[in-house]
């Protein structure tokens, strides 16, 4: 800064005013002065910025403390989720037992309807058995039925003859009125004979074919067998399909249980339910080696130096957490811990510092 | 809303800057009439001053180029003032007055020390010609150089010409091809909408031809520089070219007028470089905006959107840089402005060896290391050049030069 004031410069026959001489030189002392300050402070702060950075870039013992409040979004977020779980948990337990009680109502019912269906069966074989024992018999007895209408029949024909014959001698008067129709009466009850013989012929036909044959109604009952089998069928397809569903509402509530039992090893878990004020940090996995359980804990002045033990680490978080550096801002994956401070306001440092002081004052 | 101000700020900058140089692409693949009419048979006296200080043998280097340029010999003189240099270059320039006795060469010398604007000056005060050339001492000229200056002055109105300058050195380092680029870029595309408007904010002062009336005009306002008592001797080409627009008359960067300088080497003289240049553009900042409505009623926007948002993208670039640093420093580490800086490299490149072949640069991945220079450029030279308004030096030419002894040619 080797110059000249103003001799270069001015007119020589115009010579300066010495006011505006002193005000130049007063101004040009304070920029000076300013210059001086200001550059040495951006020298300063260049140089400190570029340590702070190779510190950080080297350093692997730093992590950063995180305040985490009830209300904090993730810690809300997080309740949220349990209390749903918890809400799903208990919704599937009323559902489980809803679903054991109508399993037990379809056993019952299933039960009932196989008794039905050994009850039928033994109906249909008892009435089978006394068909064939009774069948032939009775196609017997409906050939001699037969054989005794056609003799009846051939009678009845004399019988007509004999009709014939009263009815001449009445008119003859050889008979009275009163023999007359006695006799007539007795023609007329061997007629009705005849046909009630008929009729229990055909009938008696009807019941040979039925214990010999398969008729109408051994298919109608057939027919509710089948019925009966399918129903016992259809019911255990619904029971089977309950049974997974139950399966799978159970292992539901455990797979919420596990979660739950997770969860509340979650920094969030214990942060939102805790009455106590907890203390967490980051932990880059870069880090992670520097984090064990019972390791001292260091705060230190401008996130270097000057270091006092604050506490140590208590818990360990296996759950990935992913931060922004406090340096670099680049976004960072690592864990999170839990730390037992003896000076609560270390958590509101930019960064702690696990194991050991990291210059080692 | 600082914030805002400042970001809406740094993106005009950047649009202009943009802009600036497609419009110069553009300008110069569809309108070729917006080239100077010029004509060559008016041939004007020139007188070409050639202030110089502690630059050695290069002065007599400058002066035998001269010598060979093919302008009347009779309508042109070398007046070379030497700004009391500690090396021998005084004795350079009386060598060269011997040896090169085809032209007219007048060698002077200052009582002290007063930089190069009063060198100038100094050697006005023996020129009698109608177009003054001020030169820098450290250049290779071609031998049309002042031919293409001259021409130019045919044009009525045309206050102020410069001429192209080229890299003699594009090869010696990642420095040096940084440069060639910049360069080349900054003469092709980023003037020529300047010239278009005939109001180019800035010629170099390695090649900067002037009306004698105009610079007799502007002289005592180049002497009477001054920053609180203390004379300033930097920025008098970025000086005299505003002070041409100022008085209505245009600027033109005739890119056929050709000379060559050697880049810095070093990146401390580069540094110094650059802290000169950075200093003369924050000075015509405040010079700018001290006397806006002026420069609103007399100038074309186009030049004063130049002259107020480029100088003011350097000082908002030196803000966003700390703010980028301080909120998220890996970002400038990324591969986006890599990717970035070297597909203009390549463009830039690629150009340079079609069109200016002897500047051709053979690492053009060098130029990624612009990131570096650009971290560097932002976060140091503006605010060093703020704080060193004081200074008054002569820049990269403050130290003395390895002493060569008379009559040791180069190789």
């Amino acid at each position: 800064m080797a110059t000249t004031i103003l001799d270069a410069t001015h007119d020589p026959e115009k010579p300066r005013k010495p006011l505006q001489l002193i005000a130049y030189k007063v101004t040009l002392t304070l920029y000076r002065v300013f210059a001086i300050v200001t550059l040495y402070a951006v020298l300063a702060g260049i140089l400190s910025y570029a340590f702070v950075m190779g510190f950080y870039a080297i350093n692997s013992s730093w992590a950063a403390p995180l305040i985490l409040s009830a209300s904090d979004e993730k810690s809300l977020d997080f309740m949220q989720k349990l209390v749903i779980s918890r809400q799903s948990i208990e919704d599937l337990k009323v559902d489980v037992i809803r679903q054991q009680t109508t399993l037990a109502e379809m056993d019952k019912y299933r039960a009932s309807l196989l008794a039905l269906g050994r009850e039928l069966q033994t109906a249909i074989t008892s009435k089978q058995n006394h068909d064939q024992l009774t069948g032939p018999e009775l196609a017997a007895l409906d050939k001699q039925k037969q054989a005794d209408n056609r003799k009846t029949q051939k009678v009845l024909i004399q019988i007509h003859q004999i009709d014939a014959q009263i009815k001449s001698d009445l008119a003859a008067g050889l008979i009275t009125k009163g023999d007359a129709a006695t006799q007539l009466a007795a023609l007329n009850q061997a007629n009705t004979d005849y046909t009630d013989s008929r009729i229990a012929d055909v009938m008696l036909s009807d019941s040979v074919l039925d214990k010999t044959t398969v008729g109408t109604k051994t298919l109608e009952v057939l027919e509710k067998q089948a019925d009966l089998h399918s129903d016992i069928a259809q019911l255990d397809v619904t029971l089977s399909v309950a049974q997974k569903q139950l399966q799978e509402d159970n292992r539901q509530i455990d797979r919420l249980h596990d979660a739950i039992t997770i969860a509340k090893q979650s920094p969030y878990y214990l942060n939102a339910s805790g009455d106590k004020r907890l203390y967490f940090a980051f932990v880059p996995y870069d880090n992670q080696a520097n984090a064990t359980v019972g390791a001292p804990i260091y705060d230190c002045y401008l996130n270097m130096a000057f270091c006092r033990k604050v506490g140590t680490v208590k818990q360990i978080f296996l759950g990935e957490q992913v931060i922004n550096h406090p340096i670099f801002k680049n976004q960072i994956r690592g864990l999170t811990i839990l730390m037992d401070l003896s000076r609560p306001e270390s958590a509101k440092s930019q960064t702690v510092f696990m194991g050991r002081k990291p210059l080692f004052f | 809303m600082a914030p805002i101000l400042l970001w809406l700020i740094m993106f005009l900058c950047l649009v202009i800057s943009v802009v600036k140089y497609l419009m110069g692409l553009i300008l110069r693949l569809s309108f070729p009439s917006i080239k100077i009419r010029k004509d060559y048979t008016w041939q004007p006296t020139v007188s070409v001053l050639l202030p110089c200080y502690n630059e050695g043998r290069t002065v007599y280097n400058s002066i035998e180029s001269i010598s060979k340029c093919n302008y009347p010999n009779d309508r042109f003189e070398v007046i070379a003032q030497d700004d009391c240099s500690v090396d021998d270059s005084h004795e350079w320039m009386l060598k060269a007055q011997r040896d090169f006795t085809n032209i007219s060469i007048r060698v002077g010398r200052n009582d002290f020390n007063c930089g190069k604007a009063r060198t100038v000056c100094n050697a006005l005060q023996g020129s009698s010609a109608e177009i003054i050339i001020s030169i820098d001492s450290d250049c290779i000229f071609h031998p049309d150089a002042i031919r293409e200056l001259t021409a130019c002055f045919a044009e009525p109105g045309i206050g102020s010409v410069g001429g192209r300058v080229g890299v003699s050195n594009p090869n010696d380092n990642v420095i040096t091809a940084i440069q060639t680029i910049v360069y080349y870029a900054a003469f092709e595309l980023y003037k020529i909408p300047e010239n278009m408007t005939r109001s180019v904010c800035c010629i170099s002062g390695c090649l900067f031809a002037i009306r004698r009336e105009l610079l007799l005009e502007i002289e005592p306002t180049l002497r009477a520089r001054h920053w609180f008592g203390i004379p300033v001797n930097q920025g008098e080409d970025r000086f005299l070219t505003h002070q041409t627009l100022m008085r209505g008359y245009g600027t033109y960067i005739n890119n056929d007028a050709l000379c060559w300088t050697a880049v810095p080497t070093k990146l401390s003289v580069l540094f110094n470089q650059q802290l000169r240049w950075r200093s003369s553009i924050l000075r015509d900042l405040f010079y700018t905006l001290r006397s806006l409505p002026t420069h609103v009623f007399k100038l074309h926007p186009n030049t004063i959107f130049t002259m107020v948002l480029t100088p003011l993208g350097a000082v908002i670039a030196l803000l966003m840089v700390i703010t980028m640093l301080s909120t998220n420093p890996l970002a400038w580490a990324g591969p986006e402005p890599l990717v970035v800086y070297l597909g203009i490299a390549a463009a830039f490149t690629w150009a340079i060896k079609k069109y200016s072949v002897r500047e051709t640069i053979k690492h053009p991945l060098a130029f990624g290391a612009y990131i570096a220079w650009s971290l560097a450029s932002s976060l140091f030279i503006t605010p060093l050049a703020l704080l060193t308004f004081d200074s008054g030096d002569w820049g990269t030419r403050a130290k003395a030069p390895e002493e060569v002894p008379i009559g040791h040619n180069n190789p």
